[in-house]
């Protein structure tokens, strides 16, 4: 009984620290572009068939944790210049449009990778010894890993150029602007990271999860989740709630059924809505 | 020709084909053309639901599948489990559906714009969840089949849905006054409240307008919409599903409304004919026909942000405005665009 909850509840963990990688993404671009996207599901699916396709093509994992956000990159600037930008400013479009991006990018993956789901196996395989259960290595390595990406990702944000940048058109578009910073380009630049962490959450999660071209539908929900629940715009508290919440469904999880479970996060995320729009967490609000 | 001589001949044009559709189409095309009009029309209702909200009251509801899917387990359950008669278990699906907007409203309209389409997806998510789990209720996603009774019975006569013309005629009856309705509550001072609201309702609270209520009732209303086509789709499929609860459904109502025109009474008919009639020609041949219906929400979004309704009037008025011109007999309204470039 306890083992079980243990390993749920790291489980739950592990995939804590994903979702705040790709909730991120969602709350950069819903912050910056005031955009809500429908396609940010389907920006992890398609980091997940990249990882797949890359070790199709090299034979080797590791080279796709290179690969795989630097193409996301492009296709989020891509898509940023080609459909976001000439509806910008209007959120009802922007659900429209990204409605039928998310359409879009699922049509081809089921086109060029097929409608079967398939697996890939851990580049690491084994397990260790972790309070007293034997725990996947991969899924270590994983946690590991978003959890550099997530420090490096603010890191990023607080001391260089671009994520000052960032920061500024947020802050104040116009007043940025009148400062001479190129605002346009920051969009551009913001969507492609947003896209570029949720792919990087995908190749990451890969190994764990299957890939499936609409491996998206699922956890476009609660990613939502999480930004609401962090605050709309609050970035930290996006990451510390999609972690508390996949670790709180980890937990309910080892007593009842995964549905259950996500029922009571959404009962939650309603709860906060309704009391705290704000977000649990204090701090910067938009 | 003036602008309202124009849509007035459109429209009666599009009464008379929707009249005689059981007759012309299978003429035209084949039968199966006419089940797919009928479908059509129901998911009408639904986009119409959506616009309601969005195109009238200014709030973007991303969970109306949770209304429709009541209004379709009303019917479902209430024949399946309940055993009731036809016009009992549309009664059921209807008021279970109402029930469900009164109470999620009651908490969602606190909330606007981006909480509000969140929260309402989240809403209608919880009771998806609920409904999969429920299995021996609902059927979860396989879904719950049916055998419809009648739905007029008189003596030993029968009308029932078994007759596909019946069917097509019920479903348009019971759509087109729906629709009416809805015009006569656009029209009505209820209507123009909604408008305020929309517009501004910080200065629609002050003119004295209870914009919670409001907001409130139009909720209700768009229930009412959304329960309607669903209880209408049970009896169209014979069957209710949890799947028709998830939010890519009351996504795809967002779209339609949106590309036909939201905030036109017609918006969503004509968005959802699109969609629909793409799906319906394209699937046959290829099996990626989603790819189609993509491209084809952004190019709109892009090309025609007031939808297709607005791309007409657009039309309309460029072409009327010309003819006037040549005529020397300006309107002022016709003159002020002329001079201001439009």
């Amino acid at each position: 009984m306890i083992d079980t909850l243990l390993l749920l509840a790291l489980n739950g963990l592990v995939w804590g620290l994903i979702i705040a990688l790709i909730a991120l993404g969602l709350s950069v671009i819903f912050g910056l572009l005031d955009i809500i996207n429908i396609a940010h599901g389907d920006f992890f699916m398609v980091g997940t068939v990249l990882a797949w396709a890359s070790l199709e093509a090299t034979g080797n994992f590791w080279i796709g944790f290179i690969i795989v956000p630097l193409i996301c990159l492009v296709l989020g600037a891509l898509i940023q210049t080609v459909v976001i930008q000439p509806i910008r400013g209007v959120a009802a479009l922007s659900i429209v449009a990204t409605f039928g991006l998310s359409l879009i990018l699922q049509e081809v993956v089921r086109m060029t990778f097929g409608a079967t789901p398939r697996r890939i196996l851990p580049p690491i395989s084994g397990t260790v010894p972790l309070f007293g259960i034997d725990y996947e290595i991969y899924r270590l390595f994983a946690a590991g890993l978003s959890l550099a990406a997530l420090a490096a990702f603010f890191v990023f944000l607080q001391h260089t150029k671009l994520g000052t940048w960032m920061r500024a058109v947020r802050h104040d578009r116009d007043t940025a602007i009148a400062m001479g910073i190129p605002a346009q380009r920051i969009y551009t630049v913001t969507f492609a990271i947003g896209f570029a962490l949720a792919g990087f959450g995908g190749i990451v999660a890969a190994p764990i999860t299957t890939v499936d071209f609409r491996g998206g539908v699922d956890l476009l929900p609660v990613c939502f989740i999480a930004v609401i629940i962090g605050g709309l715009g609050n970035l930290p508290g996006t990451a510390a709630a999609a972690i508390l919440l996949s670790l709180l469904e980890g937990i309910i999880q080892s007593v009842a059924n995964p549905t259950i479970a996500r029922i009571s996060s959404l009962v939650l995320m309603s709860a906060v809505l309704l009391l705290r729009p704000q977000g649990l967490f204090k701090g910067h609000v938009r | 020709m003036s602008r309202a001589v124009i849509e007035r001949c459109v429209l009666t044009a599009f009464a008379g084909f929707m009249l005689t559709v059981p007759w012309v189409v299978p003429a035209l095309v084949n039968t199966f053309w006419v089940s797919v009009i009928a479908e059509i029309l129901i998911w009408s209702l639904f986009a119409a639901s959506v616009n309601l909200l969005f195109g009238y009251v200014g709030l973007l509801s991303f969970g109306q599948a949770l209304y429709f899917g009541f209004g379709m387990y009303g019917v479902g359950i209430g024949i399946d489990q309940l055993h009731l008669s036809f016009w009992p278990a549309f009664g059921l699906g209807i008021s279970a559906a109402m029930l469900m907007a009164l109470v999620s409203g009651i908490f969602a309209v606190r909330l606007t714009w981006h909480y509000f389409a969140i929260i309402t997806v989240v809403f209608s998510l919880i009771f998806y969840f609920i409904a999969v789990t429920m299995k021996p209720l609902t059927g979860g996603d396989d879904g719950i089949n049916f055998t419809l009774p009648p739905t007029f019975s008189w003596g030993s006569a029968q009308w029932s849905f078994i007759n596909a013309t019946f069917q097509y005629f019920f479903i348009l009856a019971t759509v087109s006054l729906c629709f009416y309705l809805m015009h006569l509550v656009i029209r009505s001072p209820l209507g123009k409240a909604f408008l305020a609201i929309r517009d501004n309702d910080v200065r629609a609270s002050l003119i004295g307008l209870n914009v919670y209520l409001l907001r409130l009732t139009a909720f209700v209303m768009a229930g009412f919409l959304a329960g309607v086509a669903g209880a209408l789709f049970a009896f169209f499929g014979r069957y209710a599903s949890a799947s028709y609860m998830f939010y890519h459904v009351s996504g795809e109502a967002v779209v339609w409304a949106i590309v036909g025109g939201a905030g036109t009474l017609f918006g969503p008919i004509i968005g959802t004919s699109l969609f629909i009639i793409i799906r319906e020609l394209v699937s046959t041949h290829w099996e990626h026909h989603s790819l189609i219906v993509g491209i084809m929400a952004i190019l709109v979004v892009i090309l025609a942000p007031q939808g297709l309704v607005g791309l007409w009037r657009a039309g309309l008025d460029w072409l009327t405005i010309r003819e006037a011109a040549d005529d020397h007999s300006i309107g002022l309204a016709a003159e002020a665009k002329l001079r201001t470039g439009l």
